[in-house]
């Protein structure tokens, strides 16, 4: 009997332990089921759309980018003529693309159609033509780090601008920033990692906070192509120069050691250097940045819908979404707040018209020494003194938030460029003086776009109808070509096993 | 999951009884080890199964082990406090350690026993014991800023409020967000890798890049 008892007992602990291994294993296999994305996402898939599916809500904020009716003091997302608004602008770079065409960029959503549009990308006719190399793509869109990977970073920058038009048709989006296994941060070019090695830092060691910056980093920073770089002669390598550090005289420092610069200019035959959009670096030097806050926390802030917390990916200005941004910090009213910023731009503005005004008259005074037959001798230092004096305009103006991000800085660049100007003018007083002419030199009309651009000897109608032929031959080529690519790139079935 | 582990224990102690037992030689010898070599066999499945080690840590991860902690994992993974707290940074006591495994076995417990029964809530509210020990854990990391002496001078009732009352009264986006529960995320995906060590430079570019 106690046999039995013995063996029933037995039984029933089996039994309710196999119930229970079962159950364990049931709720496992339920988690697998919790949550089922719509499609598997390839490393490096460059279709947005595809990213879209699996998260609608970063994708549809993402596509808010389109929106241009915002427009601020002196930004938002609508375009702006940026020539047109001021002619001056033609004459600082006479002899460079920016003469040409120069608009206020829109959102992300129009990396590509802009950068086709523009004046200053030409219209190339075939895939060896054109004035811009390859590397003009590289921030445009997340074909490029997939085109790098099956070609490879030194193919990818050699050749025609024009020569990948049917590769690069994705706007800039998800895989610029993102890993596609698990959305974590990643850097998907190659330059900034370069550019961390040569300042002899490890990229690698940022934290999720400094990686909310430095994804932006990848491309909102001043730099420039490297043709000289040994092994790598003749490709036009794209670099941030870094080497020294970020400020405006670290940068010039390290062109000025290599001697490199972007163009001579026309008027004045100066060798020229153009800031690009030093946005990340003048960040840097501002107050936000001493105290942590990363580009995402007022460009992207945090979004909530039905209950649910996310990021915003409709990236813009601040002030177009004060209640997200500023306020969650800054206790203040939102006009209160949008005056604070305004009043810094103005000012900084007021600044920067007064060096600009310095360096369209210090071209033209140059100009005038050329032709009364001053020598190289005569007007080297003068030239250097230009090429600084611009660049230090151009690294606060091209800055573009620079005037907010780190009013201070950009305030004390513009000085300096102020004082660099102001020595070339004196110098070149007394050139002019030496060559018999003690008098101001006239300056010519360029109230607007088309007569200083005509004053610069531009062929303005040679180049429109030249794009308008492009626009009209050679796009359509490149979207059905594209179009026949990506048809065969399928996107997986999503896996539930983990 | 105590019961299984006080099962093996009980299993394991028996085993070498059981062998003792039996210094007589006895016909049944063979089948008894048979069936108490099944009942731990099966009982170390189980534990295998149910991940039973890895409740003696403090990974984060460990609460998904159930899904039905996902959206709490998710919340917590994308709030400022997965940089500096775990969940049982906050969710069991840190005066002593013996403190800390006992509310930590009655509390795993109790979870475990009403997931197994199919009772778990949508939304998941603390107990009074489980607000006790996370207000206490509040307090561990934030003395500095709940003591402050200046607040006090300036901010109506700043002590009645920080004595009376639980800091997610006001604080009620920390960490896990107003909504709890399924609906408050969207991806349930988990666990995320939380890792912060991972490489941000992709395999390929890192290639790519040495060449």
């Amino acid at each position: 009997m106690k046999n039995w008892i013995l063996f029933i007992i037995t039984a029933v602990v089996v039994f309710l332990l196999g119930m229970l291994a079962s159950s364990v294993i049931n709720r496992k296999n339920e988690a697998k089921f919790a949550y089922t994305p719509m499609v598997k996402i390839n490393e490096n898939e460059p279709r947005n759309e595809v990213w879209g599916k699996n998260f609608p809500k970063e994708y549809q904020s993402y596509l808010q980018t389109l929106d241009t009716n915002f427009a601020s003091n002196q930004g938002g997302s609508r375009m702006i003529d940026v020539l047109e608004e001021d002619p001056r602008l033609v004459i600082l770079w006479a002899g460079y693309g920016f003469s040409k065409d120069y608009n206020q960029g829109r959102g992300h959503y129009y990396a590509i159609e802009d950068i086709q549009n523009t004046l200053r990308t030409g219209g190339p006719t075939g895939s060896d033509d054109g004035p811009m190399p390859s590397t003009c793509w590289t921030c445009k869109s997340p074909d490029v780090p997939r085109l790098m990977n099956e070609i490879g970073i030194d193919e990818y920058y050699s050749g025609k601008w024009a020569g990948k038009g049917s590769e690069i048709v994705n706007n800039i989006g998800c895989a610029d920033c993102h890993n596609s296994e698990d959305m974590s941060l990643q850097i998907s070019r190659p330059a900034l990692v370069e550019a961390f090695e040569k300042m002899g830092k490890d990229v690698t060691k940022a934290t999720h906070q400094e990686m909310r910056s430095l994804v932006c980093a990848q491309c909102h920073v001043e730099y420039y192509f490297n043709k000289k770089i040994p092994g790598k002669e003749g490709v036009p390598y794209l670099v941030f120069p870094w080497k020294n550090g970020f400020t405006a005289e670290d940068m010039e420092a390290y062109y000025d050691e290599i001697g490199f610069s972007d163009w001579t200019h026309k008027l004045s035959k100066a060798p020229m250097l153009k800031a690009q959009h030093p946005g990340y670096e003048t960040y840097l030097t501002g107050v936000h940045a001493d105290r942590g806050v990363s580009c995402a926390d007022c460009h992207m802030p945090y979004k909530s819908e039905g209950g649910q917390k996310f990021t915003d990916h409709h990236i813009q200005s601040p002030l177009n979404n004060v209640a997200n941004s500023c306020q969650v910090c800054h206790r203040q009213d939102a006009n209160k707040l949008i005056e604070n910023v305004y009043s810094r731009q103005k000012k900084s503005t007021e600044t920067r018209l007064k060096l600009e005004d310095g360096l369209v008259k210090a071209h033209l005074e140059a100009k005038k020494a050329w032709d009364l037959g001053a020598t190289e001798v005569q007007m080297e230092s003068i030239l250097t003194d230009i090429r600084h004096a611009q660049w230090r305009w151009d690294y606060g103006a091209a800055s573009h938030g620079g005037s907010f991000h780190s009013p201070v800085e950009i305030a004390r660049v513009y000085a300096t460029g102020l004082d660099k100007v102001q020595d070339a003018r004196v110098k070149l007083a007394r050139v002019l003086a030496d060559l018999g002419f003690n008098k101001p030199v006239e300056m010519p009309d360029i109230d607007t776009k088309e007569k200083a651009q005509k004053f610069i000897g531009l062929d303005m109608e040679k180049l429109i109808a030249e794009k308008e032929t492009f626009k009209k031959n050679v796009i359509p080529v490149w979207l059905e070509e594209a179009k026949q690519r990506e048809a065969k790139m399928d996107a997986k079935e999503p896996e539930l096993t983990k | 999951m105590l019961i299984v582990v006080t099962f093996v224990t009980f299993a394991l102690k028996l085993t070498p009884l059981a062998f003792n037992l039996f210094p007589y030689q006895s016909r049944w010898l063979p089948y008894a080890i048979v069936i108490f070599g099944s009942i731990v066999g099966l009982s170390l499945f189980l534990a295998k199964e149910s991940e039973v080690i890895s409740y003696m840590g403090d990974d984060p991860k460990t609460c998904v082990n159930c899904h039905v902690m996902t959206s709490e994992y998710n919340s917590w993974m994308h709030s400022s406090h997965r940089e500096m707290a775990s969940c049982n940074d906050c969710h069991v006591p840190h005066d002593n350690v013996v403190n800390k495994y006992f509310f930590k076995a009655k509390d795993g417990l109790y979870h475990a026993s009403v997931f197994t029964m199919r009772n778990e809530p949508q939304v998941i509210f603390m107990k009074e014991a489980s607000q006790e020990v996370v207000h206490n854990n509040c307090i561990r990391c934030h003395t500095q800023q709940v003591t402050d002496t200046k607040l006090s001078s300036w901010i109506e009732n700043h002590d009645a409020n920080r004595t009376d009352r639980k800091c997610w009264e006001c604080h009620r986006e920390v960490p896990h967000g107003r909504v709890h529960g399924l609906s408050s995320t969207k991806y349930t995906l988990a666990p995320i890798p939380t890792d912060v060590k991972k490489d941000i430079i992709p395999e390929w570019l890192k290639e790519a890049i040495k060449k």
